[in-house]
């Protein structure tokens, strides 16, 4: 297993893979090789975790640059410290603690504050990435707001390595709100779950998050209410009649939506994970319609479905070829990471 | 031409096409063909003719746009939305939009509004703007500091090729489809790649109580020190903007919108959410403001005030008008800690250059617009604006900082980029350019610098049969 410890080196041992033309299987710590479709033996291992430094942190501009090898809960606690986080909440539970920033961003894991705050591609302000031909290239950069040139880093996440490997990546992070305060309520059926999402997405107060469980404990909707107290009251005396949690046992609830997925996955090692994406008019009969084990971040579009055995594979849309284009023009013999991405690429 | 378009698709005629060489920067250049098409299949069929001729072809919107995005700098054809401005569909359920790259910013929201909706990114031009040239340009506005700028708003686009081939990108769902996020890369690539053809926006839900707050300051640094003292205190105002006494003062004397004649600089800042929270933040912000030594914290009382507030922000560029025959607006950012020093710096630079600049800052986000006042009719004066402007990006650089918040690159800052970007990064950007328009029929002359984009050569339409 190739380690860089520098940007440079890691580029340059791209380079030389590519000028041997020897397959690579890149990653971090590769937690995630249960994620977006196949791995397949490289002749060559290339892990980014050896870069892990903490580049830059601006509390005050709150801004922050890190290296990709960084596990993401690493960052998180540097951000905690300062009252800040980066409010991404990736899949989490045992195997996958020491999930990578860059993994994260290749996978493109969001959670159940998305509806809030927005996905990574929202979040991240710059990045650097090492090309096969052993260039470092940099998009983006170190303030909030940036048009200069291309985005690029967009293409980077949820690529899964399949063009280049991130070496560093800027973020602009968010202050920890003062109050939070999660709701849950039980349905009969998913339908009535959605009506009442509806029913909260079409009101005047706007849910940190809003998924939908549906599993063999039936069907729950979660709501998380944050800012200061009036938000959080404002939302008790709307959802009254929701059981609802605050401190260490809300922060349970949501532990245990984002350890759904990688527990499953360990329970069931024939199994997978279909990421649904649907408009969110349809979200309740494309639910209602899977029978198995789900979860909707319902403000989102996005149903998460669980399967034990033979998932269904998952189409890559490209019908001007664009994307095999642009896979084509980072790596010309197919060599990063082959078989990621659905085997599209 | 005629026969794709019809008799009136399109201007030819030199007195037509001298209306088309500008857009609200200060660089010029005057197109060979000024073309409407209706639809995608007459935008095909454009592009298709235009390749033909080896002619570049350059999209257009509202031409407001400030960094000559618009401008058909090596002539050619410029194919305007002006006749594609439907709203196609609104589509509450799925919090979206389907509209033509046509459609005039504001007008998004107004549809909308009433349902209680709106669409957020808001330029200062957002009641002339089209969503096309949003898209191309990635815009942003005064309420970026809240929502983000265009990019992230945008859920899918049909986009036509320089070949003529048509593609869509992402839909309906809020999350980007499976595969490479082709809208997070088209959007921003400001006509060099594409010519967007439908667009599929997000729509968000209006908040219940917004409240708009202006606070006077004797010293520009105080308004500065402000914006720190407010994250600080971890508040999250949807929009702080800035302007300096010398804006003040024009904006004043043309709107009337009651600003105070004598202030250094006031910041303007808006509060959103749900009534009680917004109400608390007011007087966390007016504390905030007080402590970093504000003259006076006024609140609108009710939405005539609030309007006319932003009547003066958003139609400052208009009010500068009156006083000098034409300006520069510079788009740079430094990281939101260093407002205060960068006012020093341009301070000095208008100094130096014996030039008049006012002052008016997206100050939450670090954005800058600081506006050169000049007669461009005297001898040197517009070479003489166009390097103070570069010195302050090159200011903005150094600090670690950008040369664009959101008017884009154009023509206007293509050169900077060279000390923005590594060498490395524009063959990049140059790398996806000729991927997407292998022949450089696109927008030519834009974005990159020179060495790094395609060789344009001019070709006279002189073959061309109108």
């Amino acid at each position: 297993m190739i380690r860089p410890e520098t940007p440079q080196q890691l580029a340059e041992a791209l380079r030389m893979l590519a000028g041997e033309h020897r397959s690579i299987r890149m990653g971090g710590n590769f937690t995630k090789d249960r994620l977006g479709g196949p791995t397949t033996a490289a002749a060559e291992t290339l892990t980014t975790a050896g870069l892990r430094r903490l580049l830059q942190y601006e509390p005050q501009d709150l801004t922050v640059s890190v290296e990709a090898g960084m596990p993401f809960a690493e960052l998180q606690r540097t951000l905690a410290e300062k009252g800040q986080m980066l409010p991404l909440d990736p899949f989490t539970g045992p195997g996958w603690e020491s999930a990578t920033v860059g993994g994260v961003l290749g996978a493109n894991l969001s959670g159940p504050r998305r509806r809030l705050y927005g996905t990574a591609r929202d979040m991240v302000i710059g990045m650097t990435f090492a090309t096969l031909e052993g260039k470092l290239v940099q998009t983006g950069g170190m303030v909030v707001k940036n048009v200069a040139g291309l985005d690029m880093g967009k293409l980077m996440i949820g690529s899964f390595g399949t063009l280049a490997a991130i070496t560093s990546v800027n973020f602009k992070v968010f202050p920890v709100p003062l109050f939070s305060r999660t709701f849950v309520m039980e349905f009969p059926t998913v339908s009535k779950a959605f009506s009442e999402r509806d029913r909260i997405l079409k009101g005047q107060l706007p849910p940190a998050a809003i998924d939908v469980v549906n599993d063999s404990r039936g069907c729950r909707l979660l709501v998380r209410a944050t800012g200061n107290q009036q938000v959080v009251d404002r939302f008790s005396a709307d959802l009254a009649q929701a059981r609802s949690s605050e401190g260490e046992e809300e922060s349970a609830v949501w532990h245990e939506v984002r350890e759904f997925t990688p527990r499953f996955l360990a329970a069931n090692p024939e199994g997978g994970v279909a990421m649904i994406r649907t408009p969110l008019a349809s979200m309740g009969a494309e639910m209602e319609r899977l029978k198995v084990p789900c979860i909707a971040r319902a403000g989102s579009g996005v149903i998460y479905a669980h399967y034990a055995a033979d998932p269904p594979p998952t189409q890559v849309h490209d019908e001007s070829g664009m994307m095999k284009k642009i896979k084509l023009m980072f790596d010309p013999e197919n060599l990063m990471n082959r078989g990621r991405l659905h085997g599209y690429v | 031409m005629e026969a794709i378009l019809g008799p009136r698709g399109y201007l030819h005629s030199s007195e037509d096409l001298a209306l088309y060489q500008y857009d609200g920067g200060i660089d010029a250049a005057l197109p060979d063909l000024v073309t409407f098409p209706q639809s995608t299949e007459e935008v095909v069929a454009l592009v298709k003719l235009a390749a033909e001729f080896g002619m570049p072809i350059v999209g257009r919107g509202a031409g407001t746009g400030l960094s000559g995005g618009g401008v058909a700098r090596a002539g050619g054809v410029i194919v305007s939305f002006a006749r594609m401005n439907r709203i196609l569909e609104i589509d509450l359920d799925n919090e979206c939009a389907v509209v033509q790259p046509g459609v005039v910013n504001l007008d998004i929201s107004l549809a909308v509004e009433a349902d209680g909706y709106f669409y957020a990114p808001d330029p200062s031009s957002q009641k002339a703007c089209t969503i096309g040239g949003n898209v191309s340009e990635n815009a942003g506005g005064p309420h970026t500091l809240a929502y983000g700028v265009t990019t992230n708003h945008v859920l899918g686009m049909e986009c036509v090729l320089p070949d003529g081939t048509v593609f869509e990108t992402g839909g309906r769902s809020f999350d980007t489809a499976e595969g490479y996020d082709l809208t997070g890369l088209l959007v921003g690539s400001e006509g060099t790649m594409v010519l967007v053809t439908k667009v599929i926006v997000r729509l968000m839900r209006k908040p219940e109580l917004v409240k708009t707050m202006l606070a006077i300051y004797d010293r520009p640094e105080d308004a500065g020190a402000t914006v720190a003292e407010i994250t600080a205190r971890a508040i999250t105002p949807v929009a702080v903007e800035m302007m300096d006494g010398v804006l003040l003062r024009m904006v004043e004397e043309a709107y009337h919108a009651g600003y105070p004649m004598d202030a250094a600089a006031v910041l303007l800042i808006e509060l959103e959410g749900i009534r009680e929270a917004v109400e608390e933040q007011v007087e966390q912000i007016r504390e905030a403001c007080m402590h970093s030594r504000a003259r006076e914290v006024r609140v609108a009382r009710n939405q005539a005030e609030r309007e006319l507030l932003w009547k003066g922000r958003k139609n400052a560029f208009g009010a500068v008008g009156r006083f000098a025959p034409s300006s520069l607006v510079q788009d740079g950012v430094v990281p939101r800690t260093k407002i205060a020093p960068a006012l020093d710096f341009i301070l000095d630079v208008a100094r130096r250059y014996d030039l008049t600049i006012s002052n008016i800052f997206h100050a939450g986000d670090g954005n800058l617009h600081p506006l050169i006042l000049f007669d461009p009719r005297k001898p040197g004066e517009t070479e003489k604006v166009k390097r103070a402007g570069d010195e302050i990006l090159q200011y903005c650089i150094q600090v670690g900082g950008s040369i664009t918040g959101e008017h884009g690159v154009g023509m206007e800052k293509n050169e900077m980029m060279a000390h923005l970007y590594s060498s490395d990064s524009l063959d990049a950007i140059a790398g996806f350019k000729k991927l997407f328009d292998p022949r450089c029929h696109l927008n030519p002359g834009k974005v990159l610098p020179t060495g790094h984009g395609c060789l344009e050569i001019r070709q006279l339409p002189s073959d061309l049969r109108y």
